[in-house]
């Protein structure tokens, strides 16, 4: 993450649970608006909303080749870097939990 | 959402908070003395799982508390201030700047623990996961699968 309005944009795009579903969906490959409406049952003007954020905030692409335009995950971009960003936070968290999992396993056989 | 095989995590941007649930098999009484009495915490507080060095609680509303682990000159210790000490099912601190809150459920005989940190701002949740930065990780699409894989099974259901 180069900067934090950067880092804003990307953490704005994941806070909405739809965003992040169709990230999940792009993660398994590439797919048009129309294929992205389908299983969310709304709109395309909405699921177009969704994708100008996730495309502002650098996560995803449009393929300029095929004239449905097909969206894609950008592999290496701001999800990454906000996962990388996250995950020594993460791992601490985790293994203090997974200390207080041992510990409470010892102390209880006593 | 990002987990491993125990410890789920949220991050809820709007709130600037960051929130971790795990499950325990131990009464709730005893999850909640390990968070509040020093010879307990010193033995699990330190990820490495290094005893601290030094372990001080003051565990009344306004009381401090300062866990200092051995390899101090790397990393400060956690130190901070009780808000509210309700056992054992709920312990509220703040430390670093941030709110840090602890809930105890119990399930039968197991304990759900839900602890979320809450921060001021955005700038303040980015500085403080900072702190918890050692080093650069070069990640994969695993990783990102990973991440958002609880919003796939959401839409799947």
């Amino acid at each position: 993450m180069q900067t934090p309005t950067q880092l804003n944009l990307a953490f704005a795009a994941l806070a909405d649970p739809t965003r992040r579903a169709i990230l999940a969906r792009l993660a398994q490959g590439e797919a048009t608006v129309t294929e992205l409406a389908k299983p969310f049952g709304l709109r395309q003007p909405t699921i177009s909303k969704h994708l100008h954020v996730l495309e502002d905030a650098g996560l995803i692409r449009q393929s300029r080749d095929a004239q449905s335009r097909p969206r894609h995950l950008v592999v290496g971009g701001p999800l990454k870097e906000v996962d990388a960003w996250l995950r020594p936070f993460r791992e601490q968290w985790e293994g203090r939990f997974n200390n207080l999992d041992s510990y409470l396993k010892k102390i209880s056989k006593k | 959402m990002l987990s491993n095989e125990h410890t789920k995590t949220t991050i809820d941007r709007n709130n600037f908070t960051i929130t971790f649930r795990r499950s325990f098999e131990a009464p709730r009484e005893q999850v909640f003395e390990a968070w509040t009495q020093p010879e307990h915490i010193k033995h699990w507080w330190d990820p490495s799982g290094v005893p601290l060095s030094e372990c001080v609680v003051d565990l009344r509303p306004g009381g401090a508390f300062k866990f200092t682990n051995k390899d101090s000159a790397h990393s400060p210790p956690f130190a901070g201030v009780y808000k509210m000490i309700e056992p054992p099912s709920k312990l509220v601190f703040e430390a670093l700047g941030s709110l840090g809150t602890v809930q105890l459920e119990s399930t039968n005989g197991s304990t759900d623990m839900t602890v979320s940190i809450r921060c001021g701002s955005a700038e303040h949740l980015e500085q403080f996961l900072k702190l918890g930065v050692h080093e650069g990780t070069a990640l994969t699409l695993d990783n990102l699968v990973r991440y958002v894989g609880k919003s796939r099974q959401q839409v799947a259901s």
